[in-house]
């Protein structure tokens, strides 16, 4: 009988604590762990901005399961383990039914890893590494990894005429992965990879690896490089005459443009992420109209539709239970979802299989997008 | 043919001059200093700054080399002779520490990004079907004259004669009234002086960054070794075979090997030569190429 009332002594405090409770369950939150600090604080200011406007939108749009949504947005530093313990607070103390994160790669999959083996919903709203795929069952990607991104490259190149590529990319997970989806579509579209050249990072001069794609003698130059490298490539490139009459194309060609001079980079053309999709409009202005300038970077519009597609996966859900969530996660996935960015479809992996991006050509110091 | 010998050529310029300080310090000191390839970079980013401060390169060069072999020479007295007095093998790890020191402090100056010279930069010529660029023609004529200065001093100045002296029995040189630590400290510099040159050369024809030394140990170490350590010119020759070696690792097209028309080694290969001959080198001829007075590496 003593057990009975202690029980009744519990139900009855827990009871009160649950009476308290519904004063703060009155709106829907999710969490986001972003860079706020550290080397890429501006894309994170960049992303907490894109999640502002997209909750504000969400809301004005009768919000989440007849309530407010709020995102908790948590700085990872820019470091794994930060990234980690975040996360760690945002489900085991906010109780979130999704997570959105991160920016870079290297923080995006520890965190994503995390959170898959805790079950949470992972939303990947930045990070392009193939290695990404692999994070596992409950984390999407709203974003388009290496695959896409590639396969958009290698349709720009064969559009120029060029049929026989020497590709060069750093030897680390991006690299290797953007080098090997590359290859594939181009080899499937009709095109040949006549070598593949793959450098180490931090070198004093890479005339080597330059003059070993040179031997292949191909159309044109496929590569990517991070800012001083790929000036420090280009210029070599220049300096051995290998621009003379030959085409250079580079794999996400924001990483490396401001850092090259203009001389060493005539005629060079490439392609990024688009900052918005179709539809991505309105965004526009409205970001612009609430901070009185431009995008930070392209990857704003990426969180904001992170947002947007988990306020969506709620709703459909009917609840903030795990398993519901999850499969109103893939559901969307297959019907799609408009965001800034355009429409959010997901493969069978959960994720994205298009998504914007731009052609871009060098125009003296600037860039210029072009159709 | 000949874009292979020019690449070789250039290689070894790349090696030679810090390989012949590193060679010059271990005739007198009996250690092999490892932050000799660090005084090189740090030969770099001084002279890096004085142009950007508006000096032209040939004095920003010069300057920084001078403070380079100033810096060496405090860092032997602070440093290197105490740990001597201990043992040689403690001055070689203390000189490793004092590498990675030097390296931390690049990193907090310069932060990890490539730095390169603002220097005009024109597409290479062809000779004989190798392309040569300015830059390269540049740091060809500042190793000859480098190297040609050390072995004027060397073998046709009193001094040179003192060095010599003193590497060969140090105790009999300085009982002959040779001021030996005198004879040490002028080494040190003129080695200071050479390593700071190699840097700046490298760096002339492409970037310094805080990994540039590190790059450069092992087939510094390796060219050095294989010219017999401590004798000074042998590195020469060191560095010949070590920048052939690598050459042909990433010059040689293996594709027919791999069935594949075109197939290149990854340059980052390339050390793998210098390790293979440093090995070979270090099992059967450890004394190197040339008999010198070295007894052991």
């Amino acid at each position: 009988m003593k057990t009975t009332a202690l029980a009744a002594a519990f139900a009855a405090l827990f009871g009160g604590l649950v009476g308290v409770t519904p004063a703060i369950a009155e709106d829907i939150t999710i969490g986001a762990v972003i860079p706020l600090s550290g080397a890429s604080a501006t894309t994170g200011k960049d992303q907490s901005r894109g999640i502002e406007l997209a909750v504000k939108q969400v809301n004005a749009n009768g919000g989440v399961l007849g309530k407010q949504l709020k995102v908790i947005v948590e700085d990872s530093g820019g470091k794994p383990q930060t990234a980690i313990d975040a996360a760690k607070k945002l489900v085991s103390v906010d109780k979130v039914p999704i997570v959105i994160g991160e920016y870079s790669s290297g923080n995006t999959i520890p965190l994503g890893q995390y959170l898959v083996q805790e079950g949470m919903p992972h939303i990947n709203p930045a990070s392009t590494s193939g290695l990404v795929r692999d994070i596992g069952a409950t984390s999407y990607s709203v974003v388009g990894l290496d695959n896409v991104s590639t396969e958009f490259a290698a349709q720009d190149v064969l559009d120029h005429g060029w049929k026989k590529v020497a590709v060069l990319a750093m030897n680390n997970a991006f690299g290797q992965g953007v080098a090997e989806e590359f290859k594939k579509h181009f080899t499937a579209k009709g095109g040949e990879v006549a070598t593949t050249v793959m450098y180490t990072i931090g070198q004093s001069t890479y005339r080597r690896e330059l003059q070993q794609v040179e031997a292949a003698e191909p159309d044109a130059y496929v590569f990517t490089a991070y800012g001083t490298e790929g000036a420090l490539i280009m210029q070599e490139a220049f300096e051995l005459g290998m621009q003379e009459g030959k085409p250079w194309y580079s794999i996400l060609i924001t990483m490396m443009n401001k850092d090259t001079p203009a001389e060493f980079k005539k005629g060079l053309i490439g392609m990024d992420v688009g900052y918005i999709g179709e539809g991505g409009d309105t965004y526009k202005t409205e970001y612009e109209t609430a901070y009185g300038e431009t995008f930070l970077s392209a990857y704003g519009g990426y969180a904001h539709d992170a947002v947007l597609f988990s306020a969506a996966a709620l709703n459909k859900a009917g609840s903030t239970d795990k398993a519901a969530v999850l499969k109103a996660i893939e559901d969307l996935g297959k019907e799609g979802v408009k965001g800034a960015t355009g429409d959010i479809t997901l493969d069978a992996d959960g994720q994205r299989t298009h998504q914007p991006y731009l052609k871009f050509k060098v125009e003296g110091e600037k860039l210029v997008a072009y159709e | 043919m000949f874009q292979f010998i020019f690449d070789a050529l250039i290689r070894s310029v790349d090696l030679a001059l810090i390989a012949v300080a590193l060679s010059a310090v271990y005739s007198l000191i009996k250690f092999p200093n490892v932050a000799l390839v660090q005084y090189a970079v740090v030969g770099a980013f001084v002279a890096m700054s004085l142009h950007t401060a508006g000096l032209p390169l040939l004095l920003a060069g010069l300057l920084s080399a001078f403070f380079v072999g100033l810096l060496a020479v405090v860092f032997n007295i602070l440093v290197f002779e105490r740990l001597l007095k201990v043992d040689s093998a403690i001055a070689l790890i203390g000189s490793l520490a004092l590498s990675m020191i030097l390296s931390a402090v690049f990193l907090l100056t310069y932060g990890p990004t490539a730095y390169r010279f603002k220097l005009e930069v024109t597409p290479a010529m062809r000779v004989l079907g190798a392309r040569i660029t300015d830059h390269q023609i540049t740091t060809l004529i500042v190793t000859a004259i480098s190297l040609g200065l050390f072995a004027l001093i060397l073998f046709r100045t009193s001094l040179g004669r003192e060095m010599r002296a003193t590497a060969t029995n140090g105790v009999l040189a300085a009982a002959t009234g040779i001021d030996t630590r005198r004879v040490t400290n002028v080494v040190v510099f003129l080695s200071g002086m050479l390593a700071a040159l190699g840097g700046i050369t490298l760096a002339m024809r492409g970037s310094v960054s805080i990994d540039l030394g590190t790059n450069m140990l092992l087939p510094v170490f390796a060219a050095a070794i294989l010219g017999g350590l401590g004798n000074a010119l042998g590195a020469v020759v060191g560095a010949i075979v070590i920048a052939a070696a690598e050459t042909v690792v990433t010059n040689t097209n293996v594709g027919p090997l791999v069935g594949e028309d075109l197939y290149f080694l990854p340059a980052s290969y390339a050390p793998v030569a210098s390790f293979a001959i440093l090995v070979i080198f270090l099992l059967f001829r450890p004394r190197g190429l040339f008999v010198s007075e070295v007894s052991r590496v």
